[in-house]
């Protein structure tokens, strides 16, 4: 009976053993930066070619702040960059809902080459996941860039 | 007789340049066609001075295969030219012999759960936690051109856990 018991006791220690078999944590540091990097993506876009990455910075005293890079797209009257409440947006459709919530960044600086842009303080950057490169004369989203946690 | 119709077509072009012109003008204004050719480029510098800080070269979202996995592979460059690999958010499921391989993007065994055949590879080590923020140092001689995708691999049972390809940041 004790027998019974005992084993019985070792195999619920061993099989408690291995339900508790833990994940094993790393946590490797870094260099902290000043700056941080919150999140990334690369954009697309079919009816005007364009490329590049947008990814979001946290500046030291908290600004946030949408950078290009690699950046390529076709040039274009009236075109502006702003953020948009929507997890992609159709590159087929072209055309942005106009129901579309979104942020507007300000104007393009240039259809090529590394760039920033501020983005208005207190952006819920949780809700506004897709920047996209909009020409607000004709309502077109040239290219689009879902972003993504870094 | 001859004067009064010169004049009197002179008069309708007159008329026609008067409607015509603004028209031209708006259409130009609104779609400014030269546009097409003319590019404007700038070049504005990253918001951090410090360049003394690692930097990303290429980065990609891990997507799980035979297991379930994600998180976010980024290969930086130290100051002094060291390069290592950086899984941040990172979450695959734990097991026997598991290792971080790059692997070129266009390998055929990049598309299976487990791979039959031998698999080019550069090895980085043995993965360190299955969860959790982890640096792998690359081998000096690695050609990034050529493996560009990050690979959780279970040696063991030639198992892909999870692969990230990467693209330059």
């Amino acid at each position: 009976m004790v027998r019974n018991i005992k084993t019985a006791l070792a195999l619920v220690a061993l099989t408690v053993t291995f339900a508790l078999q833990a994940s094993v944590y790393a946590q490797d540091s870094m260099h902290v930066d000043k700056t941080k990097t919150l999140e990334t993506g690369t954009f697309h876009g079919k009816v005007h070619k364009t490329s590049g990455r947008a990814t979001i910075y946290q500046e030291a005293d908290g600004e946030l702040l949408l950078r290009l890079t690699d950046f390529k797209t076709s040039n274009g009257p009236d075109v502006h960059v702003i953020l948009i409440a929507a997890k992609d947006a159709d590159d087929d459709a072209n055309f942005l809902n106009s129901s579309t919530e979104r942020v507007e960044l300000g104007t393009l600086k240039g259809n090529e080459g590394d760039q920033n842009y501020e983005i208005p303080s207190g952006t819920d950057l949780s809700r506004f996941q897709t920047v996209s490169i909009y020409c607000e004369r004709f309502n077109a989203n040239f290219g689009a860039a879902p972003l993504e946690k870094f | 007789m001859d004067t009064r119709t010169g004049f009197r077509l002179s008069h309708r072009k007159w008329i026609l340049a008067a409607i015509g012109f603004p028209i031209l003008v708006a259409a130009w204004w609104a779609f400014r066609p030269e546009k097409l050719w003319i590019n404007q480029k700038v070049n504005e510098p990253a918001p951090f001075a410090a360049t003394t800080d690692p930097q990303p070269l290429y980065t990609g979202r891990l997507e799980g295969k035979a297991h379930q996995t994600s998180g976010r592979a980024t290969i930086y460059r130290t100051s002094d030219g060291r390069q290592y690999l950086r899984l941040t958010d990172f979450m695959t499921s734990n097991g026997p012999d598991v290792h971080v391989v790059l692997v070129q993007t266009d390998d055929a065994n990049l598309t299976k759960e487990i791979v039959t055949d031998q698999v080019d590879s550069v090895e980085l080590g043995r993965l360190k936690g299955n969860q959790g923020d982890q640096n792998y140092d690359l081998p000096a001689s690695v050609n990034l051109q050529k493996y560009t995708a990050a690979v959780i691999y279970c040696e063991r049972f030639h198992a892909i856990f999870g692969v990230a390809r990467l693209e330059k940041f």
